[in-house]
């Protein structure tokens, strides 16, 4: 009896966890570079009541046990990596990676974190910065007479100055991938750190052998978040945790006429 | 206790059961690759209670066993390279911490050496019965029978394999089963092997929700007999009582 209420419940906890992560998935709908989260779900542990072989009787045996099942657990809400479609937006420091690759930022505490977020501004000294400031490793600047910046598919960072007609090299982008990269550390802010899940991470030039993507200048990256599929997702789970909570008032009148058996 | 209140109670023991089974598999109605559960009635007659006359022998209605239901679940298209669902007979062999375990549910993942691994860290095994070996930093490619192409060159081959005895799985939580049974009744299976997609539980919410309501009913007809055989001893007590004075 109190396992029916208890397995209910573990799903009805589990669905609202999934509802929360849906929540968060559609907060992010227009976060650039936003990539979903999706919850996996794994049965609990199993109660076996009667053992399979024990004796039913003096000549019979029990062919196969009987075994009850404790409810559901979110087990993981891994990171999708699909590609976001592309926005342009003209800004020549607006980046979207094609294909696979994080871009690497030096965060104030002097710790490298990765994103694919690539609206990048210039700072005070000239420097290529994310919106919170950090600085895009290895470090490009860009002087203050520069006219126009020129950022190629393979990254390299080029800019015309007055009066002459030659580009000048600013630097080169890299990027970095990892082996596992659903398992990345998601800090907030679009930024990702690695764990011993994701990988180290290899660094190497856009569109390389080593199967980094492509720069895009004047694009932007959207979410990858599909709002029909999360809605989708959204009413599953609310008709899961109601057929749950249906599970809990059937329990409890069974519970209730246990009870009326004494007068 | 007289036959009617033992027996009453046996069945009311039993529907409780039958909701605990229903419960979850409600509960893991999202679950990749569960299965449902269901459960096999049956009448237990104590041998130790033998009766002379045989028709008299009291028997209680028990859950003898249950037994899961393996038919296939949807399949949904996820676009994630590394998720695998099986479409047909057969399960995904991974290396537990105690011997083999064997699993529907093919949400795997790279790992850093290039395994492929349950959200648990069990890696998959190969035909070959060794852990699948991968370079993560290449496009994996699985063919529907099985075969592990990467770059154009293949890796591997996963194997989906089914057991004679499918009653001798039992589910371990964590959407793997053990196999309790002799090694050589497992087989390879036909079942065919999908990049891309996972495997929904197969519990289906309208069919156990009219479960649920029967096993109510038949739970509150239970509890009416018992309060009915309360009242017949009430009465018997009563009347002989008033009689024999």
């Amino acid at each position: 009896m109190i396992r029916a209420l208890y397995s209910a419940a573990s799903g009805m906890t589990a669905e609202q966890t999934n509802v929360d992560n849906i929540a968060n998935n559609l907060a992010n709908a227009s976060t650039t570079a936003f990539k979903a989260r999706r919850t996996q779900f794994q049965d609990l542990m199993y109660q076996t009541i009667m053992q399979p072989g024990a004796q039913a009787g003096t000549q019979t045996v029990i062919p196969a046990g009987l075994q009850i099942g404790l409810g559901t657990r979110p087990a993981s809400n891994e990171i999708i990596f699909t590609q976001g479609s592309f926005t342009q937006t003209d800004n020549p420091l607006d980046l979207a990676i094609q294909g696979n690759g994080f871009f690497q930022v030096l965060q104030p505490n002097g710790v490298l974190a990765y994103t694919r977020a690539g609206t990048f501004q210039l700072d005070l000294n000239g420097n290529v910065v994310t919106a919170a400031g950090d600085p895009v490793q290895p470090q490009i600047t860009i002087p203050p007479q520069a006219l126009s910046v020129t950022i190629a598919l393979d990254g390299t960072v080029s800019y015309t100055q007055q009066g002459t007609s030659a580009a000048q090299t600013a630097g080169q982008i890299e990027l970095a991938n990892f082996q596992n990269p659903a398992g990345l550390n998601a800090m907030g802010s679009n930024l990702y750190s690695p764990t011993d899940a994701s990988g180290q991470p290899t660094v190497a030039k856009p569109g390389g052998p080593e199967g980094l993507g492509t720069l895009l200048q004047g694009y932007t990256e959207q979410s990858n978040v599909s709002v029909v599929t999360e809605f989708i997702n959204l009413i599953e789970s609310q008709r899961a945790y109601e057929a749950n909570s249906k599970v809990v008032t059937t329990a409890d009148q069974m519970y209730q006429d246990v009870n009326n058996l004494k007068t | 206790m007289d036959p009617l209140t033992s027996m009453a109670a046996s069945g009311l023991r039993s529907n409780l059961e039958s909701l605990d089974l229903i419960a979850n598999n409600l509960a893991n109605v999202q679950t990749a690759g569960f299965k449902n559960d269901s459960e096999f009635y049956s009448l237990y007659s104590a041998s130790e209670a033998e009766a002379p006359v045989p028709d008299d022998l009291p028997r209680m209605p028990v859950i003898q066993r249950n037994w899961t239901d393996y038919s296939q679940g949807d399949l949904r298209q996820t676009g994630m390279p590394t998720d695998l669902a099986i479409s047909g007979a057969g399960f995904f062999t991974v290396v537990g911490p105690n011997g083999p375990l064997y699993t529907r549910n093919g949400a795997f993942q790279f790992t850093p050496a290039g395994h492929l691994v349950t959200s648990e860290g069990y890696p998959l095994l190969g035909f070959d019965g060794k852990p699948i070996q991968l370079d993560p930093a290449q496009t994996l490619n699985v063919m529907p029978d099985g075969t592990l192409l990467q770059n154009g060159a293949l890796t591997g081959r996963i194997q989906p394999v089914t057991f004679k005895t499918m009653s001798d799985l039992s589910k371990q939580g964590a959407s793997l089963s053990r196999f309790n049974g002799p090694d050589d009744s497992i087989g390879p299976a036909p079942g065919l092997v999908l990049q891309g997609r996972l495997e929904s539980s197969n519990v289906e919410v309208a069919g156990s929700v009219v479960r649920m309501v029967t096993v109510q009913r038949r739970f509150e007809m239970l509890q009416k007999s018992i309060l009915i055989g309360v009242d017949m001893n009430t009465a018997a007590i009563q009347q002989v009582a008033k009689s024999g004075a």
